[in-house]
């Protein structure tokens, strides 16, 4: 498969799931299931996943599909694989996680399934927060973004840290495969899926999946809003094969993070400063990403709205 | 004691509802508390929000199972959810429908006294969208004189005012007013057999070991791979897609896109929508490089 015309009709995670208008996360998953093809085995620790992909006894899922606790996406992964070597079963197995299951609660199950090199494919749906349980902040959520335990208050408007680098710290592991997706880049997309499918070992797909609650984005943003996260440097297309890193997609120029922010309701009470803090943190990621300097694009602070009810509000919209 | 239970869908503001009650009971002098059920948050999604009102402090924490008031914030709940369950004896239900309380049936059993407004009718012309907790809230009032239309509309007034801006809270108020004015009261008495729920679950020695739970039949009902296309969730979306076919260019980008496989990529490559199953979320529309798709109200109709 080298691009989008080449993906096999048949959906491997059917219709009638119940995730929200517009999940992000659910066209990541779907895809990535699509290509992988039938001969697969579904893993899925808690994320919102679970919720909307298959309530038990139900399934959205044409695959067999596991499931168990939050931590254990690398060992289970592991296990199943083992299972299927015994029995000389030929099938792909894939562990899909959410960021929580994998920057913090999965990490310790990552790293030893990445060390000892397992043959599967871990696949991390970042949505930046733990967004099946009411959007708290996760190791993954970006700098000044609103989670219901970041509120915006009046001295600390919130998150304070940085987005953690996972792909790197998995990279650092040294794997066969890591590479970071993003849905609204297609032809990209396809072609590291098919990379991942090809090859033996462990493989780790990092992909940005967009929250339409959680974001507080427009349903019908799903997808596009992908676009301007790679544009901003808020998030970058690369891949590292047996060592080796390699940019697959570079923007011509750097757009101004403004351009990114002003979409989302979660970055909505940011001020001057904190926008000018996260501009200075891209440019740095930027050249550490790209190797080259980036002058810092002129950022242009949308016209403050009255401060709405989910600012602050941790039950708004029920 | 009095006990309320609220049943929403997901976006509908049935935890506000119950935090201004809440609210308004407290400026009426009782002790009361709210809280909405533990479960997920997703939009559309049935929801449930509890309310306690009490003369002295409440030490219960629980949700509430055998409710004095039942508020129904849509009507097409009574086909997915049992709201009536443990409704108490004389106990009264608070419904938002177009029908007037004698032409409500909530199920065989039911006998309570019954307000009925149409309260989506209410929030679309007093605030220009479908929330409809604060209309809900003044049918209270009409319904349950324990909390006074006075408390009801000053809370809503501060809390939403607070919240919201101070447009917003007089827009609330009005809303609460006017569903004040337009609700029926009457009896209800439930004649309908709903089917009972015969969810099959199978326990872990009805699954051999080490092999997947196979697509099975039981009570008419698929379970196992795949099964999900039994849940329409097509009645969900409020917009829909209008596709024109001649503009098409064949990119597959609304194919790609769609998070619910609703759009089938034909053989010619050409779209069909599973209207059934598409949520409306425009995405398709987003992406689309050349406008041949279209979000339209879900009145006018799109194409499959």
């Amino acid at each position: 498969m080298r691009s989008m015309k080449d993906v096999p009709r048949e959906d491997i995670l059917t219709h009638g799931h119940g995730a929200c208008p517009g999940c992000g996360y659910a066209v990541t998953a779907k895809n990535i299931a699509k290509m992988l093809g039938p001969n697969t085995v579904v893993y899925v620790p808690a994320s919102c996943l679970v919720v909307f992909g298959a309530l038990y006894p139900y399934s959205a899922w044409k695959t067999p599909y596991l499931f168990t606790a939050f931590e254990n996406t690398g060992a289970v992964t592991t296990g199943i694989k083992a299972a299927l070597r015994r029995r000389h079963i030929d099938a792909t197995v894939v562990g899909m996680a959410g960021d929580g299951g994998t920057f913090d609660i999965g990490l310790q199950a990552l790293s030893g399934a990445a060390e000892r090199n397992e043959d599967i494919i871990y696949v991390c749906l970042d949505n930046e927060a733990y967004m099946n349980t009411g959007i708290q902040r996760s190791s993954a959520t970006p700098f000044g973004a609103w989670t219901t335990t970041t509120p915006a208050g009046l001295e600390v408007k919130g998150n304070r840290r940085f987005k953690k680098d996972i792909a790197r710290i998995v990279a650092d592991h040294d794997v066969p495969y890591v590479a970071t997706l993003s849905v609204a880049h297609f032809t990209d997309f396809v072609r590291k899926v098919q990379k991942a499918k090809e090859m033996r070992g462990f493989r780790f797909l990092h992909c940005l999946t967009p929250c339409i609650p959680g974001w507080r984005i427009e349903p019908s943003k799903g997808v596009s809003i992908n676009r301007l996260a790679v544009e901003t440097g808020m998030w970058t297309l690369y891949e590292v094969e047996n060592g080796v890193p390699r940019v697959t997609y570079k923007p011509k120029v750097m757009a101004p993070v403004t351009e990114y922010l002003k979409l989302q309701g979660r970055f909505k009470h940011m001020g001057e400063a904190d926008v000018r803090t996260l501009q200075a943190w891209l440019c740095e990621k930027w050249r550490a990403n790209y190797g080259e300097e980036a002058p810092s694009p002129p950022c242009v602070l949308p016209p403050k709205e009255e401060v709405l009810a989910h600012d602050g509000d941790t039950l708004y919209g029920i | 004691m009095y006990e309320i239970r609220f049943h929403g869908r997901g976006g509908q503001g049935a935890v506000m509802a119950a935090q201004t009650l809440a609210d308004a009971a407290v400026r009426s002098g009782f002790q009361a508390q709210a809280f909405p059920y533990f479960g997920a948050e997703r939009r559309g999604a049935p929801v449930e929000a509890y309310a306690r009102i009490d003369t002295s402090r409440i030490r219960t924490k629980s949700q509430v199972y055998r409710p004095h008031l039942v508020v129904i914030m849509d009507a097409s709940l009574v086909e997915l959810v049992d709201p009536t369950a443990g409704l108490r004896p004389g106990g009264k239900v608070v419904m938002n429908t177009t029908h007037r309380p004698e032409e409500v049936d909530l199920g065989a059993g039911v006998d309570a006294e019954c307000g009925t407004v149409d309260a989506s009718s209410i929030a679309l012309e007093a605030l220009k969208m479908p929330v409809v907790n604060t209309a809900m809230l003044g049918a209270i009032a009409r319904v349950w004189d324990v909390v006074p239309m006075g408390a009801i509309v000053e809370a809503i007034e501060d809390r939403f005012g607070s919240k919201l801006g101070h447009r917003a809270g007089i827009l609330n108020a009005e809303a609460a007013r006017m569903a004040y004015d337009a609700t029926a009261v009457g009896r209800t008495i439930g004649h309908r057999e709903f089917a009972k729920e015969r969810r099959w679950m199978p326990v872990w020695d009805e699954i051999p070991i080490s092999v997947s739970l196979k697509k099975t039949v039981h009570d008419e009902e698929e379970v196992g791979p795949a099964t999900t296309w039994q849940h329409r969730t097509g009645r969900w979306k409020w917009s829909t897609p209008l596709y024109k076919k001649e503009r098409c260019i064949k990119c597959l980008r609304c194919w790609w896109s769609c998070p619910d496989a609703a759009i089938v990529r034909q053989d010619d490559d050409y779209m069909r929508w599973d209207l059934e199953y598409c949520k409306g979320c425009g995405i398709c529309a987003e992406v689309c490089p050349v406008d041949a798709i279209r979000m339209v109200p879900e009145e006018e109709g799109g194409n499959p």
